[in-house]
């Protein structure tokens, strides 16, 4: 199984061996019991060493708190490729929201860290910055338009 | 019998179910409002009854004035509490509720613009002897007279837009250059989020800390301090740790500061529950900032230390009873924490993250309170404020508090929102915090290492993978049925690796 935390890839092999449970990943080899306690809730046992672990799953997401630190991690399925290197001109909505501004023009020139948008979430505007020196190819919302994370939202080469 | 027939609480979230719990302590019916967005949320099934407002964009239901006042008409309710934000500070609402012969739960709307126009604020607090910054707080607007008093001011100075607030328009100048053209930016940036760009300059204080009076006054003039919090622990001019006492104060400090309180109180006319802010500088004076005309979010941490209620006072000052108690008869005792768990990355700038909430644990023990309007499966949208829940302890000293504090963070988990709970464990762990050592730059001041690592050790990722190998792939572990692999025991291993 294949774990992804940001860039960071964990492949992972778990077997079980006498009763308990060994995982290698990344040349390290834990060996612990894991038993459920409860709906999103394991218990993971060292010796008797306990450490809770919460897990839920929302789609590829791997929501998880490991000693009551919570992290995300993404499950990569057998057969199926990473995700292809977006355009890096190609301007993402980071997260969902409204747009609250569109500040630029297909066709207009722009310098890195100037304004391009701004996506309004949760009373927080957050204003969306040319990556680099060009000129917008398209934009692709107006402003009040909602929008999820990865929408593209501005080109500019 | 009860104070009112029945109290509409024009909020959401996790202020709208206190105002609800007290009500309900006091045998007050409740009427909740909720948008689209909110309609199984948690203050609507707490409360007595629940009526749409609108759509789940906040303009249109909670702060929509028609909307809120006729369902307050609808229900028959005779009180309207407005908790905080949203309306909770329109002097428009508090006027046209008491226009439509309802009680507002805070001061009247006259209060409410007095305060509310940081020039006007500043100039009656400067007259009735409340400490203020070095600063310019005249009508007199055009640009050149501004840059005379703001040499007349010396650098640094702040330029403040005088309508609103959240830091939106407010920038430090360090000198005549870029003068101009920042307050010409502030201007904009306050035009658009206020309709107004009248600005006030004050004198910048580096490193300065965040102290604030909680005040109680009723009808007839009696006001009483229910002592200060320090509120320095903060994110782009937003709370996230506040505490009472403050660690910076001196007895004599505090006693000058609640008085200074009182009596920016007794000058605004003030009515209800009111906050009065200043600001505190390293040589320990301290100056007025602004009065916020309505219930704190961080309340509970006074509460835990006088044992009061604020909200049954605020309740009872507006059924137009008279304060139920004297100066004399608030005591503090202890120390109180709180923390304001946000629906914040903080590995991603702060960014919001909504989502689905799809397991939430939260802390409980001695000395412990959390303020929650969450549940699992709650949806957290982005229509609104990111905030969460707030857990508050409660210890005899600051240490016996914080440590409580770690002990309550550790054991609270949110899955499904990524939430700032990694950097209130960090905040609270910090030997800074633990020294007292407090100014509104701390997170700035620290970000390193308050800045949790994104990747699970490799342990976890064991386990996770075991896990999920056990629940299977396609129902994964949220299925709210147990799955069937779980349930033969932890030495049956699936196939699916």
């Amino acid at each position: 199984m294949r774990l992804r935390c940001g860039d960071e890839a964990f492949d992972v092999q778990v077997r079980e061996s006498g009763g308990t449970l060994e995982a290698r990943v990344a040349g390290r080899v834990f060996r612990f019991a894991l038993e459920p306690a409860g709906s999103d809730v394991f218990v993971v046992r060292d010796g008797t060493h306990v450490t809770t672990l919460h897990l839920a799953r929302d789609g590829a997401a791997i929501h998880l708190a490991w000693d009551g630190v919570a992290y995300v991690l993404a499950e990569e399925r057998e057969g199926a490729r990473s995700a292809p290197r977006h355009d890096p001109g190609a301007l993402e909505a980071p997260m969902p929201g409204r747009v609250a501004a569109v500040k630029v023009a297909p066709g207009q020139r722009v310098a890195k860290g100037d304004e391009l948008l701004v996506v309004e979430a949760m009373k927080m505007e957050n204003a969306l910055r040319a990556p680099r020196d060009g000129v917008v190819r398209a934009v692709h919302v107006a402003e009040g338009d909602m929008v999820a994370p990865g929408r593209a939202l501005v080109e500019v080469e | 019998m009860p104070l009112f027939r029945k109290v509409l609480v024009a909020n959401r979230g996790e202020i709208a179910v206190r105002v609800i719990r007290t009500c309900r302590v006091l045998g007050i019916p409740t009427v909740a409002v909720f948008s689209e967005a909110d309609r199984t949320s948690r203050h609507v099934r707490e409360a007595d009854e629940a009526m749409a407002i609108g759509p789940a964009e906040a303009r249109l239901s909670y702060l929509s004035i028609d909307r809120v006042l006729a369902a307050a008409r609808e229900a028959g309710a005779d009180a309207v509490h407005p908790g905080y934000g949203f309306l909770s500070q329109n002097g428009d609402f508090a006027d046209a509720v008491r226009d439509a012969g309802l009680v507002f739960v805070g001061p009247s709307g006259d209060v409410h613009r007095r305060m509310g126009d940081k020039k006007a604020s500043r100039r009656l607090m400067a007259g009735a002897g409340v400490p203020v910054l070095p600063g310019y707080d005249g009508d007199e607007q055009a640009d050149d007279r501004l840059l005379a008093e703001a040499r007349r001011v010396g650098w640094p100075l702040m330029l403040k837009p005088s309508r609103g607030g959240g830091g939106k328009g407010m920038r430090v100048v360090r000198g005549e250059d870029g003068f101009l053209e920042a307050l010409a930016a502030s201007r904009r940036e306050a035009k658009a989020a206020f309709g107004d760009d009248a600005m006030v300059l004050e004198r910048f204080v580096e490193r300065p800390r965040h102290v604030e009076v909680q005040v109680m006054a009723d009808g007839d003039g009696r006001v009483v301090h229910l002592g200060e919090r320090e509120c320095s622990v903060q994110r782009r001019h937003q709370k996230v740790v506040e505490e009472t006492p403050s660690p910076a104060l001196t007895p004599a400090q505090r006693e000058a500061l609640c008085a200074a309180g009182v009596a920016a109180a007794r000058a605004a006319g003030y009515v209800n529950a009111g906050t009065v802010e200043f600001l505190l500088a390293p040589d320990g004076t301290f100056s007025f900032l602004e009065m916020n005309t309505r219930l704190q979010v961080e309340h509970p941490v006074t509460e835990a230390v006088t044992g009061l209620d604020l909200v049954r006072l605020q309740l009872e000052v507006a059924a137009g009873r008279p304060l139920p108690l004297a100066q004399e008869d608030v005591a503090a005792r202890g120390h109180a924490l709180e923390c304001r768990l946000y629906a914040e990355d903080p590995q991603r700038d702060d960014l919001p993250s909504p989502g689905r909430v799809l397991h939430l644990s939260e802390p409980e023990g001695p000395g412990i309170r959390v303020d929650s309007g969450l549940d699992a499966g709650s949806e957290v949208t982005v229509h609104y404020d990111p905030l969460l829940s707030k857990i508050v302890t409660w210890g005899r000293g600051r240490p016996e508090t914080i440590e409580r504090m770690r002990d309550a963070l550790r054991r609270t988990v949110v899955l499904g929102v990524v939430t700032n709970l990694a950097r209130l464990r960090a905040i609270v762990e910090h030997p800074a915090f633990a020294a007292g050592e407090l100014h509104t730059g701390f997170i700035e001041e620290h970000l390193p290492e308050l800045t949790p690592h994104p990747c699970p050790p490799l342990e976890a990722v064991a386990a996770v993978a075991a896990a999920l190998g056990r629940t299977g792939d396609g129902g994964g572990a949220r299925r709210a049925v147990p799955d069937p692999w779980a349930s033969l025991g932890p030495w049956r291993l699936g196939e699916v690796l």
